[in-house]
């Protein structure tokens, strides 16, 4: 064994990162368990990678067959519904995990100066993860999800200029076709985890070159906050709850599995009760309540400039916040709240 | 072991114990009729919704016992982990993990 480790420290140069992870320390404080978040998505990333390699293998992406494979894989394939709703819920947890993770950064202001980098990866990985439910949800190609993809590939000509060529791009045409279904799977498959890879493997870089943020009202209170050793105190505790959420999701996978629509019609109408998936839904609950003019202008056209804009705030957040890191920050940490309530509100008003 | 269990361990060993349960209610009404379960789940209208869920009352059953084993593992996992954070935060506070540093004696 030691003839081993030794051959692999030689030849892959592994000393250098296992010292740096034997030396690395964990703040101690109430907030420690936002430390977790970043693990988790980790691990909810590498599940639906591994049953999403698995999916791979049995899914068409053509118009004929997309639907009709899906089927294949829940009817036929031996516990193939599990692994497509492990797949389905795993992004749920992901995508939860990755608005906990950042909505903890805005709160405890981890974004400001060093870390305006980290923050930017962050929230590029955020959007990524919305691509890959946006990109992922069109793939079983039934009524519901064409009808969904169909308003939200529509969401971008209202802006001017650009709108129209990036819906082109989006629907590969001018309607959503087989076109729209193969580039989405490109996407979903090879575009999107490539993506996902970089903008980690940056994120991941900067947040060891920085070191873990210590919340503002843990440094303004002046004392030697106490710490924890990464290896073996923080690894083990962050196995157990790795554990419990492992045993969640697939209690959850096997309670709640998702089912199959009827094949999507391209001639049909729109079924009623189109919605998107759960993340998206403040988003179609604000184009729902915007009027069709709005002092003039195209009521979408206002929406989509409006939700554009809160996007913007917050990719640029450590730029607008740019105060030094023990100023306290109560007018952002007001608007995060504010937006953390919209967003919940709007969801649920979604839903009922 | 002090032999007081915790409530943790005890909602995992009822959540089995309720899983096995609930999966034998399945498997003896399909053997009640077992021709008449695999058809209402296999057999679908054209056009109408595939739902997901286990198929037949062995996947049915086979799938509730392992979501049961895989509680129990994960509760006796948690138990055996929790020993090994004690004894690790333990080693911490006592500074048995640290290196001493070298000093001029040594050789």
């Amino acid at each position: 064994m030691n003839a081993i480790r030794a051959w692999m420290k030689e030849r892959l140069g592994i000393g250098a990162v296992t010292g740096f992870l034997a030396k690395k320390e964990i703040p101690r404080h109430k907030h420690t368990f936002l430390y977790y978040t970043g693990s988790l998505i980790l691990l909810f990333l590498v599940i639906q990678i591994v049953t999403g390699v698995l999916l791979a293998v049995y899914y068409r992406p053509t118009l004929a067959e997309a639907n009709a494979s899906i089927a294949r894989i829940m009817t036929e394939i031996p516990l193939g519904w599990f692994v497509r709703s492990v797949h389905s819920w795993s992004s749920t947890f992901m995508i939860a995990f990755v608005l906990v993770h950042l909505l903890g950064i805005a709160f405890t202001k981890a974004y400001r100066k060093p870390r305006e980098a980290s923050w930017l990866t962050g929230v590029l990985l955020l959007g990524v993860s919305l691509a890959f439910g946006f990109t992922g949800y069109l793939l079983p190609w039934d009524e519901l999800s064409l009808s969904a993809t169909k308003v939200g590939t529509n969401l971008p000509k209202a802006i001017p200029i650009v709108g129209p060529w990036l819906s082109h791009l989006l629907r590969a045409g001018e309607d959503v076709t087989g076109d729209t279904l193969s580039r989405f799977f490109v996407f979903h498959v090879t575009v999107l985890p490539l993506a996902i890879l970089a903008f980690l493997c940056v994120h991941l870089f900067l947040v060891q070159r920085h070191g873990m943020s210590i919340p503002l009202k843990e440094e303004r209170k002046q004392r030697k906050i106490p710490s924890l050793p990464f290896w073996p105190n923080f690894v083990f505790r962050e196995a157990g709850i790795w554990l419990v959420l492992v045993g969640l999701l697939l209690t959850v996978a096997v309670i709640f599995a998702p089912g199959l629509g009827p094949q999507a019609d391209l001639m049909a109408p729109a079924p009623e009760g189109v919605q998107p998936e759960w993340y998206f839904l403040f988003m179609f609950q604000t184009l729902k309540l915007f009027p069709a003019r709005i002092l003039g202008l195209n009521g979408e056209l206002v929406a989509v400039l409006f939700m554009a804009a809160g996007l913007i705030m917050v990719f640029l957040l450590p730029f607008i916040d740019n105060r030094p890191f023990l100023k306290k920050g109560k007018v952002i940490t007001a608007l995060a709240w504010a937006a953390f309530a919209y967003t919940v509100v709007m969801s649920i008003w979604s839903l009922l | 072991m002090n032999g007081r269990r915790s409530p943790v361990s005890s909602a995992v060993l009822v959540v089995a114990f309720v899983s096995i349960l609930a999966s034998g209610v399945g498997e003896a009404r399909s053997q009640d009729a077992p021709q008449a379960a695999v058809k209402a789940t296999v057999e679908k209208a054209p056009g109408q919704a595939i739902l997901a869920a286990p198929r037949t009352a062995r996947e049915r059953t086979s799938i509730y016992v392992l979501l049961a084993w895989l509680w129990l593992s994960i509760a006796v996992l948690l138990w055996l982990l929790r020993l090994r954070v004690r004894e690790a935060d333990r080693v911490f506070h006592m500074g048995l993990d640290r290196v001493p540093e070298k000093t001029a004696q040594d050789p």
